[in-house]
């Protein structure tokens, strides 16, 4: 058994939560599990990527080699564009319809894709994705910053190898408790959505 | 059985120290190495600081060790160039207690000012040794077998872990602690501690330089024979004559590409420095090629090289050198496409042809927090260094994102504390333009308090900006001497920056960052004032600030009219906050609501009165 998973995003969206929740969850099943993430400069605003691997194997690298993730979490849109190459052509993806405009597109000197121009281009290297609004309905039920426990739910919808209860039960237990009604929403809305 | 946790690789390394009983410890912040310090406030019995700088912190490392405790300094590559000095004098004379220095370098510059290999200055250049881990739980048991070698050798060890070490999780056994000794013990040893041109008379009056050197040499070749047996170094079986030798994360990448390749060639670990010889050469004799595999500098490869030259070995040694990349993180994707360069009959398992994705993927730079003190005083500088055609030395910290597009405000971004001496050398050069620089507060304790004081001796013209946040916000919030606690949290005297300027006799002011009309007119005064001029930019890091529930603004719901709005793009192209967004259909700028902090700055940026 092994699983790759990427979780891509831009500095201050929560990576590192969702990352910790399914590490905490391959954990209690008794994987071994091997991670590595992006802290420092790069949190403030730019590309962050955690790796996450599970397997009954020796895991060697914490970073996952290109083409061999079976799951990417696209926080954001571009980043996840940006790093599809991870997935290998029977993984899936999750893309979170959401953009944060970059430096350069916003004053003109670069062009940020349309969705529409992101998601052809993403099919057209993956089979298997999905799209939800999780940033939309985060800010919907108290605040944009929840988005990464919305994506959370909808992967438990996806892929067998989450348990929605026992996922949920981590997200309950690691939230702080200022957030703890509002992230057990979110969870349960992520997954509603797919 | 121990209790295993999943830990990052950085708490890791603490509980090696922890359980290797070790009482001081002191470094300075810096990614990727900032976890392992803050990780022994869980263990309330080993001293630990935030130093104001690594050479400090080496420093209070080594008095430690001299009193017969085992000790360790923490930093970032940076940090070691920081005390070069300290280093190169300690190896000389040795250590009493255990003492560990732990470097973490940052392959690719992910979270660094440059990219830099720590091996060259503390293995080439002060000839100390070396562990370069594959992975946290070995960083661990490095970490306590550093300390054992290193009170039976007398010398200080090296950990040099990389950022996907430090930055790793895993789950580690936690095993039994060693009872730190109850009390230090200071026993006068002048032959070593004492490093100056004295005559040794035992040694037929040769310069105690000399003799110390000489040591050094000796301790140099004890270290190879001791690392003959290191469970740290070792060799697998494999077939053909093309070895592969893995160095600390270069091994994990080595088995990781292996399990695609079609053949098993021979690997070699080599996670220690000196390389054990004797092992190495029972590796490369007889084989055609050996291909090194070590992040950042070509230092394994070139010692193996000198080691085939030495024994008339003619092997071909490839590496860091050109072979491969000379720059940049290694991967598991680099060492397959080296292997395959040099065997060309290599086939790999599980090939996943490219497809390319048929459009541009626009990069992403970082900048400040939305909402973030650091954004307003940039604005402000910039509007009053453009007024009076000014040039701006800038210096590291979140700030320095300054210096990128949209602001492009700062001129140079070089070391820590570096903008004040720039400033001072540029106005000494004659320049007519008046100088900046810009520093944040911890930096400034770090070095740029070295700095100030020289400009002031000197009376340098010049406008320095401190922007006090009360932290090192960088590398995630840690306490220096101007935040009023300790790393513990337990209250500390603050330095006062204005009476320190005062005491310097340099004009001192303090201003509100998120006042923009005064903070420019103060500036604006600073300018044309005589002499020194510090001006204070005063306002906590919105991060901590939001985490304790306080807000250094007062809240403010904006929108953009469209009627006013006219695009522009001074919001954009002068200030630049993330949460303003423009449309370039609509030719004109709105707020995203999802990302607004509502600190109200755009409202005061906007020359239309578009934003209310």
């Amino acid at each position: 058994m092994k699983k790759d998973i990427a979780i891509v995003g831009v500095g201050g969206q929560g990576t590192l939560f969702a990352a910790n929740v399914l590490c905490q969850y391959a954990m209690a099943r008794g994987h071994q599990v091997l991670g590595t993430e992006t802290i420092g400069a790069a949190q403030r605003g730019g590309s962050v990527i955690s790796h996450m691997r599970i397997s009954d194997q020796p895991i060697y690298s914490p970073l996952i080699p290109k083409h061999r993730a079976d799951v990417l979490l696209g926080l954001e849109a571009l980043e996840l564009l940006r790093n599809v190459k991870v997935l290998n052509p029977g993984g899936f993806y999750i893309l979170n319809r959401f953009c944060v405009p970059t430096v350069y597109s916003n004053l003109g000197i670069d062009r940020y894709p349309s969705m529409e121009e992101i998601v052809t281009a993403l099919k057209r290297v993956v089979k298997k994705g999905y799209e939800i609004p999780a940033t939309q309905k985060a800010a919907e039920l108290g605040n944009a910053q929840m988005t990464n426990v919305v994506m959370l739910g909808a992967l438990t919808k996806i892929d067998d190898f989450f348990e929605y209860s026992d996922i949920r039960k981590l997200v309950e237990e690691m939230s702080p408790p200022k957030f703890l009604k509002n992230n057990m929403a979110c969870f349960e809305a992520g997954y509603s959505l797919l | 059985m121990a209790e295993q946790k999943y830990i990052m690789g950085n708490y890791a390394i603490t509980r090696g120290a922890v359980e290797a009983g070790v009482r001081v410890v002191a470094g300075y912040p810096g990614t990727p190495a900032t976890e392992i310090l803050e990780g022994f406030t869980e263990y309330p019995h080993v001293h630990a600081q935030w130093s104001n700088n690594e050479k400090v912190a080496l420093e209070v490392a080594t008095g430690a060790s001299l009193a017969n405790v085992r000790s360790m300094a923490v930093m970032k590559h940076n940090g070691a160039n920081v005390c070069t000095d300290m280093l190169m004098h300690l190896n000389f004379t040795g250590v009493s207690g255990g003492m560990v220095l732990v470097s973490a370098d940052d392959p690719g510059g992910l979270s660094s000012q440059n990219e830099e290999d720590s091996r060259i200055l503390v293995h080439t250049y002060a000839n100390l040794p070396v562990f370069d881990p594959s992975n946290a739980l070995e960083a661990k048991q490095m970490v306590k077998e550093a300390y054992e070698l290193s009170e039976k050798t007398q010398m200080c060890f090296v950990l040099r872990p990389v950022m996907r070490v430090c930055h790793s999780r895993s789950d580690i056994p936690f095993e039994d602690c060693l009872e730190p000794e109850a009390a230090a013990r200071w026993e006068d040893d002048r032959e070593r501690y004492i490093m100056s041109a004295v005559e040794v008379r035992q040694m037929g009056g040769i310069k105690r330089p000399q003799a110390r050197h000489r040591w050094l040499n000796q301790k140099y070749r004890e270290i190879v024979d001791i690392f003959e047996e290191s469970p740290f170094n070792h060799i697998e079986p494999g077939d053909g004559n093309t070895g592969l030798i893995g160095c600390g994360m270069g091994y994990t990448y080595v088995k990781e590409a292996a399990r695609d390749f079609d053949r098993t060639y021979p690997v070699m670990k080599l996670n220690t420095l000196p390389v054990p010889e004797r092992k190495v050469l029972s590796f490369i004799q007889g084989k055609m090629r050996v291909i090194v595999f070590e992040e950042i500098e070509p230092v394994v490869e070139n010692l193996i090289k000198q080691l085939c030259n030495d024994h008339h070995l003619q092997v071909e040694v490839l590496g860091r050198s050109g072979f491969y990349a000379s720059d940049g993180e290694l991967t598991a994707q680099v060492v397959s496409d080296t292997v395959r360069r040099a065997d060309p009959e290599l086939r790999l398992r599980n090939e996943v042809p490219d497809i390319p994705l048929g459009i541009d993927v626009p990069v992403r730079t970082r900048t400040q927090c939305v909402g973030c003190a650091h954004r307003a005083m940039l604005y402000s500088v910039k509007r009053v260094a453009r007024k009076y055609k000014g040039i701006v030395f800038g210096d590291i910290g979140c700030h320095d994102a300054g210096s990128f597009k949209p602001l492009e405000l700062q001129s140079t971004i070089y070391c820590m504390g570096s903008s004040i001496p720039m400033a001072t050398g540029a106005h000494f050069a004659g320049e007519k333009r008046p100088v900046f620089s810009i520093i944040g507060d911890s930096t400034f304790f770090h070095m740029g308090v070295n700095g100030l004081i020289n400009a002031a001796y000197q009376n340098a013209r010049q406008v320095i900006v401190l922007a006090d946040n009360g932290t090192t916000a960088m590398t995630g919030f840690q306490p220096h001497a101007g935040s009023g606690v300790n790393l513990q949290g337990q209250p500390a005297h603050k330095v006062d920056i204005k009476g320190l300027g005062e005491s310097l006799g340099v004009h001192v002011h303090t201003v509100d960052p998120y006042d923009l009309e005064s903070t420019r007119e103060t500036l604006g005064k600073a300018v044309e004032e005589d002499g020194v001029s510090l001006v204070v930019v005063s306002a906590p890091c919105l991060l901590t600030a939001s985490r304790k529930g306080e807000q250094p603004f007062e809240k403010r719901r904006v929108e953009v009219d469209g009627e006013k709005c006219t695009g522009c793009m001074v919001c954009v192209n002068e200030f630049g906050c993330p949460a303003l967004v423009f449309d370039a259909g609509g030719e004109k700028v709105h707020v995203d609501e999802l990302s607004c902090v509502q600190c109200g700055l755009c409202a005061q940026v906007c020359l239309q009165g578009a934003i209310s």
